[in-house]
């Protein structure tokens, strides 16, 4: 995203910090950032498999401005909590839908009963939810570069800019996650 | 996160970067060496990870394409950080359109790289340039970046063979573009060819080259693609001049060059890896010197002479890329004049109608003297290549004129050493991989410490400047470093003419104040030249100077060579009074000699250390080599007919005896002196020694009379031959610094005489000096 719009982003978080801006000034700022975040990437994803990137959006938003939690610090603090909002409704959508799949009734997929080859593509967000867990405990900082890039859907080079770290860490880092939640998952099924 | 998972994290990291299973494993073999569990762990990883993108491009809630012009789609494959995606859109700069300040003109060329464009610059001059448009779309802003990062020094060149790089950008398809100076001309083989130059007007046309390449050199920049397509010829007035083009290309864009884009990229980029020295090959990116240029200039004198080059490009590229490095690295190309004994009868007929000459007498021309530069030139060490472009241009210059050539066939030695190392180099090249790989591998896990501690701070729209701008400030240092040790190797060939002019005072003017550190027989040769010369003339600091950094750099001269470097440099500091000096000195003898399996070099560290009394530590390191030689020379008798034998037999009992001495085993001490005595061969420094340990030794056993007779005797030989002035002498007769050393021991003893009681008990040997 360009440096003038995300460093307004900032200049807007730290002023309703202060209590002279709404989270609905910052809306047409960063929603039209989410949206062609979204948009750009619904564009290229096979049909049927992603959320309407504007549902997605607006469902995020609702939830980031509704928990009341509106003192970002910066745009560091925004956009994880903006993935985590992500995080929360694909999973919680992946979770209706598998127990429906399942059978209703549990509130988590019985990891055991889970043949890794044969999982639909929500068990499979619903296994990977649970290895982020696990990495959280093991290493915090390469869940939050998960959560970005997965949920958040952002680029390497967008995590690097959030992060202030290099394009490279970060490529490097995913890389390393992903192994490990993949081996965790395998590991655990 | 804890001290595992961090080693887990790296050794995947750096484990990813190696495309090729079995450097991985190798790699892996070190770098876990016996943690089972922690192999297995990053194994388990390593192979997760191709099921984990599959994984994650399925599940991804946004699709896992990235958006086009960010990421291309392999940048979520760790082993991938490389940026070269499939060009996007056709070609649409072309004749007519106007890119920056400048107006393409017309094509007039095509190559490997990208479009060749006459254009027509409008700002500040009208003038005419040519503009060349890398083809692939890649990550253009590094590739400026790189460029920028050379610019002030590619701008400092100014020579008539060099074609000039005067500007970078990108064009609004976002492929980089470099503008140099128009030069019209032909490739210089092609001209040769189609002039039929004769084999020495070809020489005349390369020695321009090296000229060219020599400037560069001395401004700090490396071509790195030396071929005959960057050496185009054109006429003045009716003279070929050779121009070098594309300086500073290579290095802005090949700096993104791994293994996997090696075939599909390195081909159209580089150009052909026949002309690739064994350390390109090797790709490591951070090992290319000057010599790099003076390998590809063997191969364009290869090329020049033959028509061929030393490996075929073709079956390079065909014979894949573990293969094509194999070859690069380990095989020796056959001489130019082999080659062409190989060839075809029609094939050498045409190479030789081109070279207006007849097939045999072109074979005979070849062999002897051109055969030795090439293959110097061509050097698998770049160590034992020319130091510099003019030292090459000069050798091929005394070819022209008829003098002897500095290049030489390998020695018996030599040739032993390469098979020796032929042998090895299955082992040893899995060392070099492992080596390289553990310092990646220190410095990958640095980086990721660095960047964490980065991160707390780092303003992220800061980051990529920073970068940017630390990129440059190595790229400086690099450059002023690799500038550096131009010059000094540019002195070292200069000098080095001066001494075989025996022009030592200009050689040693030309060395003031350098003091390389990189071995190389040349520079050991020329230091050790001006050392003698200053020595020989009573000028010990000075000597003492010049031997001390010759015993950093005398590595490639052979455990006999090096050791008397070390007789060379000891007395001298005695003579300057360096007292500390010395006992660094010696201990560096030691050191470097421990290990050896040479008793006469034992035996040279042995006398060398004791030119002084020593403390106990010293004398028990020195006690395996004096064992090594005390097993060697006690048993030989006096009446030995193997005159060798014999002459190093006096010796090591002379070294035996200081040994004794410094222990204070007098009578042991008084033994070996007799022995060496008793030796038969005229060498007058080292009876002088033995007689003057031998007085010290007996005037501790209390034998005053003997011991004032040999005294007197040997100061008698000493005094004679500092009378006159010292000459550098020859082994078998004794060396200068063979009688600086008795002098020394004879200062020694004559303190003692005057000092010591009657008779001493052993332990006052120890601080008897």
């Amino acid at each position: 995203m360009p440096d003038e719009i995300t460093s307004e982003i900032t200049q807007m978080l730290q002023a309703m910090k202060h209590g002279g801006q709404t989270a609905e000034d910052l809306l047409p700022l960063v929603y039209g950032e989410l949206r062609r975040l979204a948009a750009t990437h619904m564009a290229q994803a096979a049909p049927g498999q992603t959320l309407q990137a504007t549902a997605l959006v607006h469902e995020a938003w609702l939830r980031m401005v509704g928990a009341g939690d509106r003192t970002w610090e910066n745009r560091v603090h925004f956009f994880s909590a903006a993935a985590r909002a992500m995080r929360h409704i694909l999973i919680g959508n992946a979770r209706r839908k598998s127990r429906l799949k399942h059978g209703g009734g549990q509130l988590r997929v019985d990891i055991d009963e889970l043949n890794l080859a044969a999982a639909t593509p929500d068990d499979k967000i619903l296994l990977m939810d649970e290895a982020l867990e696990r990495l959280e405990a093991e290493d915090p900082e390469k869940e939050r570069i998960v959560i970005l890039k997965f949920f958040g859907g952002l680029t390497n080079q967008e995590v690097a800019r959030i992060l202030g770290v290099t394009e490279r860490t970060i490529e490097r880092q995913w890389a390393f996650a992903k192994a490990w939640l993949f081996e965790n998952i395998r590991s655990q099924t | 996160m804890t001290k595992t998972t961090q080693q887990v994290e790296a050794l995947f990291d750096a484990a990813c970067q190696l495309v090729n299973p079995a450097a991985r494993r190798t790699f892996l073999d070190e770098a876990c060496a016996g943690d089972a569990t922690l192999r297995a762990r990053v194994e388990a990883l390593l192979a997760a990870q191709s099921d984990a993108d599959k994984f994650f491009r399925e599940i991804a809630p946004f699709g896992s394409t990235p958006r086009p012009g960010t990421e291309p789609a392999t940048a979520d494959t760790a082993a991938t950080d490389t940026r070269i995606p499939a060009e996007k859109t056709g070609p649409t700069e072309g004749p007519g359109s106007r890119i920056d300040r400048y107006k393409l003109l017309q094509k007039i060329g095509e190559g490997g790289c990208g479009m060749v464009y006459m254009a027509e610059q409008e700002k500040p001059v009208l003038r005419r340039v040519a503009f060349k448009i890398i083809k692939l779309g890649m990550d253009t802003k590094s590739v400026i970046a790189r460029f920028e990062a050379e610019r002030q020094a590619l701008a400092m060149m100014d020579h008539p063979n060099i074609a000039r790089v005067l500007d970078a950008g990108a064009t609004e398809t976002g492929r980089p573009y470099f503008v140099m100076e128009l030069v019209r001309g032909v490739k210089i083989t092609d001209y040769c060819d189609q002039n039929h130059l004769d084999t020495d007007e070809r020489l005349d046309l390369f020695v321009q080259v090296c000229h060219a390449i020599q400037h560069a050199h001395q401004k700090g920049i490396i071509h790195r693609d030396i071929k005959p397509s960057n050496v185009l010829v054109t006429l003045h007035d009716g003279v070929p001049v050779p121009k070098v083009i594309d300086f500073g290309i290579a290095k802005a864009i090949e700096g993104k060059l791994t293994e996997q884009t090696f075939f599909t990229a390195y081909e159209q980029i580089i150009g052909t890896p026949a002309y690739m020295s064994p350390e390109q090959a090797e790709m490591s990116g951070l090992d290319i010197d000057t010599r790099t240029d003076i390998y590809s200039l063997g191969v364009l004198l290869y090329e020049l002479l033959t028509g061929r080059t030393p490996f075929d490009a073709k079956m390079l590229l065909q014979s894949g890329l573990d293969e094509m490095r194999r070859t690069l690295r380990e095989k020796e190309p056959q001489r130019p004049s082999t080659m062409l004994t190989t060839l075809q009868r029609t094939e050498l007929t045409a190479t030789a109608v081109q070279r207006h000459a007849e097939p045999p007498k072109l074979i005979t021309l070849l062999r002897g003297d051109l055969d030795w530069i090439v293959m110097k030139c061509l050097d698998k060490d770049r160590r034992r290549r020319y130091e510099t472009s003019n030292g090459l241009a000069m050798d091929v210059q005394r070819y022209l004129n008829n003098e002897p050539v500095i290049a030489r066939p390998p020695s018996r030695l030599y040739r032993f050493q390469k098979l020796v190392r032929r042998n090895k180099i299955v082992f040893a090249s899995g060392a070099a991989v492992a080596t390289a790989l553990l310092i990646g591998l220190g410095t990958a896990t640095w980086l990721f410490f660095m960047e964490r501690a980065a991160r707390r701070e780092a303003v992220a729209a800061e980051e990529l400047q920073y970068l940017l701008r630390q990129d440059a400030e190595r790229a400086r240092a690099n450059e002023a470093e690799l500038r550096r040790q131009a010059e000094i190797r540019e002195k070292i060939t200069l000098a080095d003419v001066r001494v075989n002019q025996n022009a030592y005072e200009e050689a040693n003017n030309l060395l003031n104040g350098y003091a390389p550190t990189q071995p190389s027989l040349e520079g050991a040769r020329v230091f050790r030249a001006v050392g003698e010369w200053q020595a020989l003339q009573g000028r010990w600091p000075e000597a003492a100077n010049r031997f001390g950094v010759l015993i950093q750099i005398n590595k490639f001269d052979g455990w006999d060579m090096a050791s008397l470097d070390f007789l060379r440099l000891g007395p001298a500091l005695l003579e300057m009074g360096d007292v500390q000096g010395y006992e660094h000195f010696r201990q560096a003898a030691i050191a470097r000699f421990a290990s050896t399996p040479y008793p006469v070099a034992a035996e040279r560290v042995v006398k060398i250390s004791l030119l002084r009394p020593a403390d106990p530590n010293t004398i028990s390191a020195l006690t395996p080599l004096a064992e090594l030689a005390a097993k060697s020379f006690a048993n030989v008798a006096p009446g030995n007919t193997n005159a060798e034998t014999v002459f190093q037999a006096a010796w090591g009992s002379l070294s035996l005896a200081l040994m004794e001495y410094r222990q204070g085993n007098y009578a042991k001490a008084e033994d070996w002196c007799r022995h060496c005595l008793a030796y038969p061969g005229d060498n007058p420094p080292r009876v002088a020694a033995a007689r003057v340990i031998l007085a010290m030794a007996c005037r501790q056993l209390g034998q005053r009379q003997e011991a004032t007779r040999q005294l007197a005797q040997a100061r008698e030989n000493i005094k004679t031959k500092f009378g006159d002035e010292l000459d550098p002498g020859s082994a078998e007769h004794g060396f200068w610094f063979d009688w600086v050393f008795a002098r020394i021991l004879l200062r020694e003893a004559t303190s003692l005489m005057d000092t010591a009681p009657a008779v001493s008990k052993p332990s006052a040997s120890m601080s008897g000096d």
